[in-house]
Parts: structure tokens; C-alpha cells; sequence
């Protein structure tokens, strides 16, 4: 079950992370345009 | 809420149908127990990964004949969210293995070919990051990328062309009870829409980062003489 947990986890950090950052550098490029 | 915004909710979305899948819909394994539902995500994402280097490969196809900017932004945002979704495979997949196979790596043909997908596409990314803008970067990565391709066919066939500790195909062999099944391609449809929301929104970064670095590129000084010249 923690190998389990531990996949997920890491999956929703690095699928999650990539995504929120990704439209947060958006918002930054087109506010700086 | 701008059209990116609402797409990555919608994906979002559509990942928490598929935990639903994963988590209460498909049935325990009898061999393996809970820990096989790592299978899920850690196949999808290699799909997924595999669509994106598929769409770097198309983009440089397309950047080599027509010199197309659009297509070589476009591989520019397919390698990067593959090499999020092959790091994505590899970690859940070295997680899997503790349990099942007592160690977290081992030097096994499609183990060791992903790892050089992962470096390859690292490699292209690296590309674009450290040479100057333009043509000759473009070109450059467009050809590492086109050969870099051939690596998804080696990680493809590695099990069935050489004997591997990694198990072949499961879903194509027919190898999965039903129940099973449906929460993998319910979990692949939700992680290939992900994936294309987030090429989508990597594809919008590079469009800005573009304008950006041909905003800061001084225009070029016309002397009288020079427009004379051209006149």
C-alpha cells in the first residue's frame, strides 16, 4: 500500500506541479505583453 | 477564466474520473494486490509520451520541408511534456518494482531504453534551452529529434525483441479481465487528454516567448543612403 501511495503521490506532484506552473508562466508572459 | 485555464480543469477533471476508475472501480489483483494498480497511470503515461515525441517528430518533419514556425514550436512543447510523462513512467514503474521484482532498477532492456528516451528527449530540451534562437538551433534539434524517435519504436519492441524482467504486453494479449480493462482505457483516454491540454498550453508559452524575444531584438537602423539603396 505505501508503494502504492508513494507512485500516486509522486505522479499528482510531478502531473500537478507541471500543469499549475505551466499556467502561471502564462499568465506571467501575458501580463508582461 | 481563459481558455487554458478552463482546459486544465477540464483535465483535471477528467483525472479524477479515472482515479475513480483506478481506485474503486477496478478489482484488486489476486497476485499482486493493491500495488498493481500503479499499472493504471504507468502504462498511460508512457502512451502519452509516446504521442508527444510522436507530435516532436511530426513537428521537425514538417520544420525540415516548409520551415514552419508553428510546427517546430510545436515539437518544442511536445518534448517537454514528454519528458514530464516519461519521468512520470519511469519513477511509478521503479516504484512498482520494489515490491514485485525486490529492486527499484534494473539494467533490462525496456528499463534501460526508456532511460535513453528520457535522456535523448532531456538532451533535445537542452538543445533549444542553451543554443540561440533561430534557424540553425531549430534545424538542429529538429534532426536530434526526428532520430530520437526511433528510441519510442526500440522501447516498444524491447520485450518482444529481447528477454526482459519487464512483462510484455498485457492489454493487446488479452491478458486482463474486463473490469480491468475498462478502468485502463478510461485512464488512457483521461491521461491522453491531459497530456494535450498541456502541449495546448506549452504551445501558447512558446507563441509568447517568441513575441517576447522579438520585442526585445532592436529594429534594424535604416540610414538615408541604405533606403535610397532599396528604393
Amino acid at each position: 500500500m505505501t508503494y502504492l501511495v508513494a507512485a500516486y503521490a509522486f505522479a499528482i506532484a510531478v502531473l500537478g506541479g507541471y500543469l499549475a506552473w505551466s499556467l502561471l508562466r502564462v499568465r506571467e508572459l501575458q501580463r508582461k505583453q | 477564466m481563459t481558455k487554458y485555464e478552463k482546459g486544465a480543469l477540464a483535465a483535471v477533471a477528467a483525472m479524477v474520473v479515472a482515479a475513480g476508475f483506478i481506485f474503486l472501480y477496478a478489482p484488486t489483483d489476486a497476485l499482486q494486490g493493491p500495488v498493481q494498480r500503479i499499472f493504471y497511470l504507468h502504462v498511460s503515461s508512457a502512451i502519452a509520451a509516446y504521442g508527444c515525441f510522436a507530435v516532436v517528430l511530426i513537428g521537425g518533419i514538417a520544420y525540415l520541408w516548409k520551415e514552419n514556425v508553428v510546427a517546430d514550436r510545436l515539437a518544442r512543447a511536445g518534448a517537454l511534456v514528454g519528458v514530464v510523462f516519461t519521468t512520470v513512467t519511469l519513477v511509478m514503474g521503479m516504484i512498482w518494482a520494489k515490491p514485485i521484482w525486490g529492486t527499484y532498477w534494473t539494467w533490462d532492456a525496456r528499463l534501460t531504453s526508456t532511460l535513453v528516451l528520457w535522456i535523448i528527449y532531456a538532451g533535445y530540451l537542452m538543445i533549444r534551452r542553451l543554443a540561440d534562437p533561430g534557424r540553425q538551433a531549430a534545424r538542429f534539434a529538429a534532426v536530434v529529434g526526428i532520430f530520437g524517435f526511433t528510441d519510442v519504436l526500440v522501447v516498444h519492441f524491447s520485450v518482444t525483441w529481447w528477454r526482459t524482467q519487464h512483462p510484455g504486453p498485457v492489454v493487446i494479449n488479452d491478458a486482463l479481465p474486463p473490469q480491468m480493462l475498462v478502468a485502463f482505457f478510461v485512464t488512457l483516454a483521461c491521461t491522453l487528454f491531459l497530456a494535450a491540454v498541456m502541449v495546448a498550453i506549452r504551445y501558447r508559452i512558446e507563441v509568447l516567448m517568441d513575441q517576447a524575444v522579438e520585442k526585445s531584438v532592436p529594429a534594424p537602423v535604416v540610414t538615408p543612403t541604405e533606403a535610397g539603396r532599396v528604393r
